[in-house]
């Protein structure tokens, strides 16, 4: 299957395709703007991307190799490896974890503690696994209740505490009325819970194969968050062009913030120019796979050098 | 009057009436805007409130019927035992036809709350075309998590979701009322009623229109209704703020979600024109009504009248002008016409006269007064003309009394150029037209000269007669009698016979042998000659006592001899050299003609006259020639 989706055409250009986890936004505007930009197709490559709609799972999809590339979290792709499927990552791009608890002042949560007894929004899968190492981590029992992709029940203060990515829901709560100074919030990442989110992903078959297309890919796809950071009007001007075209229900202010988080968390401890990004370092790698292991969620801990066999970037 | 006149009246007009005048106006027009701008924009205010709150309440009535209706679905399915399928459906068949606000209406049941073997059931209908649609929520997906069932769920209270696409039940783009069917403290499900925003749109854009546009936002700012359709589930008033950077919108968006009317001013972030945002709670669902008025709109009347205003004062000023260029030309055409008259009458021209002086002001007092300034002029200048024709006519006679007068002296010079025995010179210089001065003299025969110098008391035609008659007697006398003092004697008989007038007459008589140079002289009251002798200083010749003639007529007069010598000079004068005045009346004195006679030696009589007469020209230079000067000098050479 690898070789049909990874045949040469007729001008000797590299077929390949990359599937991010979500609907368009800013999230994943450095891999839009470096299609649309043309830096895939400058390295060579007749390059695809494809958004998931978050019922199916892009690691799969490499699996099964309906595509090449894909992003994942480390949280999803390490038990996958330990599992036996030979992913690989070329380019560990988000280096510090968004998600975040969030809680009204008025709900008067101001430590980890005082979310002792009470009710608590959780995303279900890979997003439960950094509360609950916070949870334990401060021995907090709780009231849990599941929750949706949007932020009403916690605006109608149906829970006293959500689940939220800072660069969205917590942004979302911004844009329904609420002020920053009336909410208390609560980063994984500044509680050593630091779970770098998106990477890029392949099998590892693919990048001994073609280690040529792989560098390429992640070279254009840096140049390609490069040139989002350095021009983020004309950048969300195209984000919001591709969220029109997939229905999406946000805002160009909202995509705006999304960008400028995602370009801190690219630039974490990493370094202001591209050949600095993508680096998975050790001892995040080390933590998520102690977190996993603790909640049971992961029995062999891959080896770092295997899971990631070294930047694929100039 | 050729220069421009550079301030006319016209321009002093304008300035202290014209420019006060659009001054304050136009202070009351800015005045008048401002007041009528805030009565407006307070009016126009209270008639937005008015018209948000009116609104509101009326939306507000609608949700109030619609959040009725599942709370009376929930008390009758509470009241029924065993409540059966069909029961519900047509219950809430029922419900949903009084409604048109609403699109959908369900019953969803917690698990197993409505059948013990079944996990799920949500009976569901919605408006059909024609008919309603039945549909068991629970054959799409699981409910339980959708807003609408499970925050109020876990909040026990009714919920208003924010706005959603429903593709399981609906199909459409709704708000859900969602109310928990809690009885005996114990939760059994959700009734719902599903508010179609399509509906919603159509309503509103029938509804009567406020100028701008209106948008309700719900309890966290999102866009429920929006004129733009897109914003509607994306954007929210906070979003909206964000992105075009309107702090105060934002604040005003959170006075909104806490249920609060209010009126706020804010800036268009795209024309920066000024906005009005207008905004009433609808509590039953905590939504907001909002409105946007631009205040150009607000102010359209206002300014529609200020332009009127605007337009009516330019017309007026317009007319205030042409009143003060017709008031100008109405006071300066008479005074333009009186200057031209004026000119003309300094050309010469004594005929000007003001015409058609109207009016009773200072400028009809000013024509009359020129006029009879004219007049006056007129008069003087005739009087004038008169008198000068008058005196030009004795001017006249005067030149030809002063041609006989000068015919009567000897007047050919040199007056004996066969003689070699003497030289002899002579000037009158008459101080009027004619003299009362005179000099003469003739040989009474062949040895004798006869020399006389007379001065007339007084001046002009009265002493030129005289001395006329004077020298005529004294000719005639000498030609019979040859002593002097006896010719002295005759002479002022005759003057002194009938002499009314009382003039007399100063006269020095000489005889000179021109042989032997004995002079005999015989002086009647006359200033003493002077005899300077060759290479001497001058020196008065002795007086002979004589008084002037035609004073007395028993006068004595006496004579006297002396002999000139070869080069001795003899110098005769009137008293109009040594009296001779400057223009501080200074005389000329005996001094300095003693003086000038010093330093005649080697001179001609007529030299001598000439220095003289320069001298005395130059003494009195600027002032006028008070008396008649005569002259005569002899100089005698001898045989």
């Amino acid at each position: 299957m690898l070789v049909i989706v990874l045949s040469a055409d007729d001008g000797g250009k590299l077929k390949t395709t990359l599937k991010v986890q979500w609907f368009p936004q800013a999230q994943f505007a450095g891999f839009i703007m470096a299609m649309e930009k043309g830096f895939y197709q400058a390295e060579g490559i007749e390059f695809d991307l494809l958004f998931s709609d978050g019922s199916d799972s892009p690691i799969e999809n490499i699996i099964s190799g309906e595509v090449d590339f894909c992003t994942a979290w480390l949280s999803q792709t390490i038990p996958s490896k330990a599992q036996g499927n030979d992913l690989v990552n070329i380019c560990q791009l988000l280096q510090k974890s968004s998600m975040m608890l969030v809680a009204k002042k008025s709900s008067n949560i101001k430590e980890p503690q005082d979310m002792n007894g009470r009710r608590i929004g959780l995303w279900s899968g890979d997003f439960s696994i950094q509360p609950n190492a916070f949870f334990e981590k401060f021995g907090i029992s709780f009231e849990q209740v599941p929750q949706s992709y949007n932020i009403h029940a916690f605006l109608a203060d149906a829970w006293d505490v959500t689940s939220a990515m800072y660069y969205n829901e917590y942004h979302k709560i911004i844009q329904a009325g609420i002020n920053e100074n009336e909410l208390n919030s609560f980063f994984f990442s500044e509680f050593d819970l630091n779970f770098p989110e998106d990477g890029i992903y392949c099998l590892k078959s693919t990048l001994d194969d073609n280690p040529e297309l792989c560098r390429k890919m992640v070279n254009a796809s840096l140049k390609g968050w490069e040139y989002a950071f350095q021009h983020k009007d004309e950048t969300l001007q195209i984000v919001m062009k591709y969220c029109d075209e997939y229905y999406m229900q946000t805002n160009i202010a909202l995509q705006s913030w999304m960008l400028d988080v995602i370009e801190q968390s690219v630039k974490y401890k990493t370094g202001e120019t591209r050949s600095d990004w993508g680096y998975l370092k050790e001892y995040d790698f080390n933590k998520v796979c102690e977190i996993l292991m603790n909640q049971g969620l992961l029995k062999q801990k891959p080896i770092y050098n295997e899971f990631f066999p070294g930047a694929q970037h100039e | 009057m050729n220069n421009k006149i550079k301030r006319p009246i016209l321009w002093k007009l304008i300035l202290i009436i014209g420019i006060p005048l659009f001054v304050v106006y136009s202070a009351v027009l800015i005045i008048n805007y401002n007041l009528s701008k805030d009565a407006a924009l307070k009016q126009e205010k209270a008639y937005m409130v008015e018209f948000i709150a009116r609104n509101a309440a009326q939306l507000n009535g609608q949700f109030t019927q619609i959040t009725d209706l599942p709370r009376g679905m929930s008390n009758i399915i509470q009241s029924i035992n065993d409540i059966n399928k069909e029961e519900i459906y047509s219950l809430l068949e029922q419900n949903l036809a009084g409604n048109s606000f609403i699109y959908g209406m369900a019953v969803a049941f917690e698990p197993y709350a409505f059948n013990k073997s079944k996990k799920l059931f949500a009976p569901y209908v919605r408006k059909g075309s024609d008919q309603f649609t039945h549909l068991d929520l629970a054959d799409n997906s699981d409910y339980t998590n959708s807003d609408w069932y499970s925050i109020p769920k876990l909040l026990k209270k009714p919920y208003w979701t924010e706005p959603y696409f429903d593709k399981d039940g609906g199909n459409i783009l709704m708000c859900t009322y969602s109310f928990p069917l809690i009885w005996d403290e114990k939760f059994y499900g959700i009734a719902t009623a599903d508010v179609s925003l399509v509906e919603l749109h159509s309503y509103m854009q029938k509804m009567q229109k406020l100028t701008g546009y209106s948008f309700i936002i719900s309890q966290y700012g999102t866009y429920v209704y929006h004129p733009q359709e897109n914003t509607i589930m994306k954007e929210t008033i906070f979003s909206k703020a964000e992105k075009y950077n309107i702090p105060e919108m934002r604040e005003y968006g959170r006075k909104m979600l806490r249920g609060l009317s209010g009126v706020e001013p804010f800036s268009d972030p795209i024309t920066q024109a000024k906005q009005w945002l207008v905004f009433a709670p609808i509590s039953s669902c905590s939504w907001t009504f909002c409105g946007v008025v631009p205040e150009s709109e607000i102010l359209k009347d206002v300014n529609a009248s200020i332009l009127k205003q605007i337009t009516l004062m330019f017309f007026g000023l317009i007319v205030i002008l042409l009143i003060i260029i017709w008031s100008a030309y109405q006071i300066t055409n008479p005074i333009r016409r009186l200057a031209k008259m004026a000119e003309k009458l300094a050309d010469g021209d004594l005929d000007v006269q003001m015409q058609n002086i109207k009016g009773r002001d200072e400028i009809h007092e000013l024509s009359v007064s020129f006029n009879k300034m004219v007049a006056d002029l007129k008069h003087y200048i005739s009087d004038l003309t008169n008198a000068t024709k008058a005196r030009e006519a004795v001017e006249s006679e005067l030149r030809i009394a002063r041609h006989i007068q000068e015919s009567l002296i000897p007047r050919i010079f040199p007056p004996f150029p066969n003689r070699s025995e003497f030289k002899l010179w002579a000037k009158n210089i008459p101080a009027k037209e004619v003299a009362g001065d005179f000099y003469d003299f003739y040989f009474v025969d062949e040895e004798n000269l006869a020399i006389i110098i007379a001065d007339v008391s007084g001046k002009g035609v009265s002493a030129s007669l005289f001395m006329a008659v004077t020298k005529t007697l004294i000719k005639a006398k000498s030609n019979v009698l040859n002593e002097p003092e006896k010719i002295m004697q005759r002479v002022n008989e005759d003057l002194c016979y009938e002499n009314d007038a009382v003039m007399f007459v100063t006269t020095f008589f000489a005889l000179l042998n021109v042989k032997t140079g004995l002079l005999t002289y015989s002086n009647a009251g006359h200033n003493l000659p002077y005899l300077i002798k060759k290479d001497g200083l001058p020196e008065q010749i002795e007086n002979t006592g004589g008084m002037a003639l035609g004073v007395f007529e028993d006068a004595v007069f006496a004579a006297k001899e002396i002999t000139l010598q070869e080069g001795d000079t003899i110098f005769l004068y009137t008293d109009g050299i040594n009296e001779a005045m400057d223009v501080d009346y200074n005389e000329f004195s005996y001094k300095r003609m003693e003086d000038i006679l010093k330093n005649i030696q080697g001179k001609m009589p007529k030299k001598i006259i000439e220095d003289t007469l320069e001298e005395v020209e130059t003494f009195t230079l600027g002032a006028e020639q008070s008396d008649d000067i005569t002259l005569l000098v002899l100089k005698y050479f001898g045989i």
